[in-house]
Order: structure tokens, then sequence, then C-alpha cells
């Protein structure tokens, strides 16, 4: 017995046109592949919006205005990903053949290959990842070593960046494909019991939609029933979903110390407040959304002392930056930075009091910080000292 | 599949292409260099991340789905076939999307207003909910042509 030949092998992997189904086709990959990009815009943009609240950039002043914008943008994001996971299977359902194309013949024709094939494998492996990951971030499970943030970020230029490559190398194809008639001319003839690219393409707009409709309620109330899926089912202590505990951020025994004391400081001058004192300054009332990066959000009603009230204590103008720390002693974002555009606000609040009642430690016991338009992670709970930085 | 791969382009979508493509290589090299200062390890471990998709894509999810296709196409009774494609095409993608949510991992401890849903239950609705609708549409499609349906 010989062993197969290299020749033999080959014989064996299937050819493109072994794969029967009709239902492929390019009338069908232009059109889910145009949606899926759309998609990926939308997350792109959103994304990059996100990672700006982070670190701003220096063109940029972060705004109380529009009060609802982070909700809005994050919501979308987290919503269009999820929109874009049946899309990109079904997509490359679509071209699966493909991958079986034999190599060209001549140096030329191959290396152009070879630099589409990249081109592809750049785009598949980000798109998984950018998928992959961010769904898992949602659910706070992190089985790797990579800081999420940064890397999420930056694999996600790589993945528009491969994406506007294959949209320019696919144009001519893309648009005969978008003018061509949805159904393939002979599937009627050849097997009239099979699926169609009508039934496919519907499939994959519908698994879209459903998949959206089945976690979006985590940011659109009148989904919360149907929205069976969603990793933030909407309550929560006083209403309202809790990200880190107090316990989990280690505050639970500092937060309920009768000695605590807000300390607001500027310079060399330190005013101490207890509690008692901040509920006898004026008090302001807002609606207020928390709106985080996992894409859930909530609206729910705050009482406090606007910070721009506290840092006038120590004769601060109230457009200063004023950098808020927590008493929490585990896991990140133990302080925040807010700029004196959203300081001067009225609605930016060192608030005491949620949906009517004395904040629970949860939520931030004895104080926290609430501000328009502004990730989730910013707010920052268990409020134990406000620096005046300019 | 040969006579669409290659329509011509017209000059103006040459430029328009020549500019994308120059564009999506400048957003590469940008995300690259975001990686500049990252550790072997995390570098390792983002690689790994970055192939396993495509690799269980490539070599075990779309070859599965061949061979179910496959089999479906030769063993279901026709009128069942493409209500059946529909709804595995949809309980497929869904699962996918839902794995993380359905994996039991993550969520806080001490924090039972994240993952507080019965996700497994509702993954069962869906997929019975799917089930009827094959077997609904199979049937109707039945008595709607039944000349044709063998």
């Amino acid at each position: 017995m010989r062993l197969p030949t290299v020749a033999d092998i080959e014989r064996r992997i299937p050819r493109p046109e072994d794969f029967e189904s009709r239902a492929r086709g390019t009338a069908l990959t232009a059109r889910v592949g145009s949606a899926l990009g759309v998609c990926f815009m939308v997350c792109f943009a959103t994304g990059m919006w996100s990672h700006f609240q982070y670190s701003t950039p220096g063109w940029l002043t972060l705004s109380p205005n529009p009060t609802q914008l982070y909700r809005w943008t994050q919501g979308i994001h987290i919503i269009s990903g999820t929109a874009a996971i049946p899309l990109l299977l079904v997509k490359l359902w679509s071209v699966f053949p493909r991958l079986f194309i034999r190599p060209p013949k001549g140096k030329q024709a191959l290396l152009v290959e070879g630099l589409e094939r990249g081109s592809i494998a750049a785009l598949m492996g980000s798109s998984f990842f950018m998928l992959a990951s961010g769904t898992l971030n949602i659910i706070g499970w992190y089985p790797w070593e990579f800081s999420f943030r940064r890397t999420h970020e930056a694999v996600a230029w790589v993945a528009i960046g491969s994406l506007l490559v294959h949209i320019a190398i696919k144009l001519p194809v893309i648009r005969t494909g978008l003018g061509e008639k949805v159904e393939h001319p002979d599937a009627a003839q050849e097997d009239p019991a099979a699926p169609t690219r009508r039934s496919v393409l519907n499939g994959a707009f519908i698994a879209s939609g459903l998949a959206v409709l089945l976690t979006a309620g985590q940011t659109v109330p009148i989904l919360r029933r149907i929205s069976a899926f969603s990793v933030r089912p909407g309550d929560g202590p006083q209403d309202l979903p809790v990200n880190r505990t107090a316990a989990g951020a280690g505050a639970d025994k500092t937060a309920l110390d009768p000695a605590w004391r807000l300390e607001v400081v500027v310079g060399d001058r330190t005013v101490s407040l207890t509690r008692d004192q901040l509920l006898a300054m004026p008090q302001s009332t807002h609606r207020l959304p928390i709106a985080c990066v996992e894409g859930w959000s909530r609206s729910a009603v705050w009482t406090g002392v606007p910070v721009r009230d506290l840092i006038a204590l120590v004769g601060a103008d109230p457009d200063s930056d004023v950098t808020v720390s927590s008493l929490q002693t585990k896991g990140a974002f133990g302080s925040s930075l807010v700029v004196g555009n959203v300081v001067k606000d009225e609605r930016t609040l060192l608030a005491l009091e949620l949906n009517g009642e004395t904040l629970d430690v949860d939520h931030g016991y004895p104080a926290r910080l609430i501000a328009p338009n502004r990730p989730g992670v910013f707010q920052t709970k268990w409020v134990k000292k406000m620096v005046v930085t300019t | 599949m040969s006579a669409e791969t290659h329509p011509v382009a017209s000059r103006g979508e040459n430029v328009v292409r020549g500019l994308l493509i120059l564009t999506g290589v400048g957003f590469g090299l940008w995300g690259l260099w975001l990686m500049r200062d990252f550790t072997r390890e995390q570098l390792t471990s983002e690689a790994f991340w970055l192939a396993g998709g495509v690799i269980l894509h490539d070599a075990i999810l779309a070859p599965v789905v061949v061979v179910v296709g496959y089999a479906a196409s030769r063993l279901l009774p026709a009128h069942f076939r493409s209500s059946t494609a529909t709804a595995f095409l949809v309980w497929g993608t869904l699962t996918i999307a839902f794995l993380p949510t359905l994996s039991g991992e993550g969520g806080k401890a001490g924090n039972d207003t994240i993952l507080g849903k019965p996700y497994v239950l509702s993954w069962v609705v869906m997929t019975l909910l799917l089930v009827v609708y094959a077997v609904g549409a199979a049937l109707l499609r039945k008595r709607r042509s039944p000349g044709r349906s063998s």
C-alpha cells in the first residue's frame, strides 16, 4: 500500500463547487454583509465615543448635555454589537465555500490572493475578538491576561481597518450583488424544497432582531419584560441595579461608620462635613440615568447637594475641576475627575437620597456623585473627599 | 460563482477603493501602535483569542453546519426542509449570541442585580418554540402544496 501523495490529499479537500446549497451567493452575502458593516461602523463610532469619556482628547470638552447622551451611545454600542452576531455567522456561512478556492498560478496573482486572504483573516479574527470580548465583559467574565478596555480598543481599529480594506477589494462585487435579485435564478427548478436565499436572508434579519429584543431590556425600559436574556434584569435595591456592592469594593464597614466626614479640599484649606450637615444644606432633586459601559442603564430620582455649592464652601469657582475619591479599597475607579464644565451644572450632585429614600449602602451611602451624561463607573460611590484641582 | 467574482470597476470607483485601502491600512497600523506597550503575556493571550475564533469557526462550526445541512437535505421530508433550516439558523445564531449569559460564568459575588434571570429555562423555551415553528410551518406547507411536497 502506497502512502497518499499531496495530489491525493488535495483531491479529497472539497472545492467551492462541491457545496450544493443554492441559498449561498453574492446577492445574499452583499445584503447580509452590508447590514453587518453598518452594525460594525455604528459599534465602532459609539465605542470610540466611550473611550473618549475615559481618556479625553484635547479637542473635546466633556459636557453634561445632552443628559442622556452616554446612555444612548453606549446602549446603541451594545445593541449594534449584539445585532452583529447572527449577521456575522450567516455572512460567513454564505462565503464558506470560498475558503476552498485553490491558490492561483503565477507569483503576482499569488501575492494578491495572499494579501486578500490576510486581510480576511485579520477581519475575521478581530471581528470574533470584538464580539466575544464585548459579550464576556457584559457578564463580567475575563478569561484572559490582557486589559479588556485597552485591547478591545486597539483591536477595534484593526477590525474597522481590515473591514475598510475588505470593502475596497469587494466593492464591485458588492455593487453587483446588491443590484441582483435575491433569489438564485435556477433555485426553484433544481430543488424546490431547499431553503431559499430569501429564507436565509429573512432568517438572518429575524435572528439579529431577536438577539436585540431579547437583551436590550437592560437599557430600553419597555423591553424589560421581553428581554429574557438581558444580563441586567433592572431590579435592585431602591429599584436600581448595582455594579459594585459595598462589600465588593471593601467599603461596607467605613461607609456605615458614624465618624464619616466629607472632606472638601482646595490647596491647604479643608472643610469637613457630617451627613447631617450635608442634609441641612439646600437640596436639589433631579432625574438622571446611571449608564454603564456594559450597556445597561436606568433612570432614577436623586436628591443631594450640588457639587458647585460644596466647593463654594472652600471659596472655589463653580467651574473648577474636582477630583472625587471614594472609601473603596478594592477594584479600579476609586476616584474620578469631574471637569469644570460638568461641575458648574446644578444637576451635578453629591447625592444623599435615591428615589425618595436614604441612599442604600450598595448605591454609595453615605454620599455619592451623580452627574448628567457620564459613564456609571465615574459616578463615584462612598465619597470621602473632593479635591478642587484648578 | 465565477462570473460574479470579477465585475469591472469604474475609474471613480477605483479611486474610492484606493482611499479605502489607505484608510484601512492606517487604521490597522494605529491599532497595532496602541498595543506597543503590551507585555508578551498580554500579547500571547490576545493572539490566542484572535486566532481562536477563526479556528473554531473554520475548523469546527462551519464544517458541522455543512454536515448538518447535508444530512437534513437527505433525511428530512421535503416539506420540512425550509422551515427547519430557518429555525436552525435562528436557534444556532441566538445560542451563540447568548453563550456568555448561558455559561454560568461571570457575575459578581453578593450581587444579585447581575445575571438574575433563569437563562437556561428561557433557552429551553426558545428552543421549543422554534421546534413548534419548524413543525407547524412544515405541516402548513404540506397542506398548501400536497402534490409538490415529496
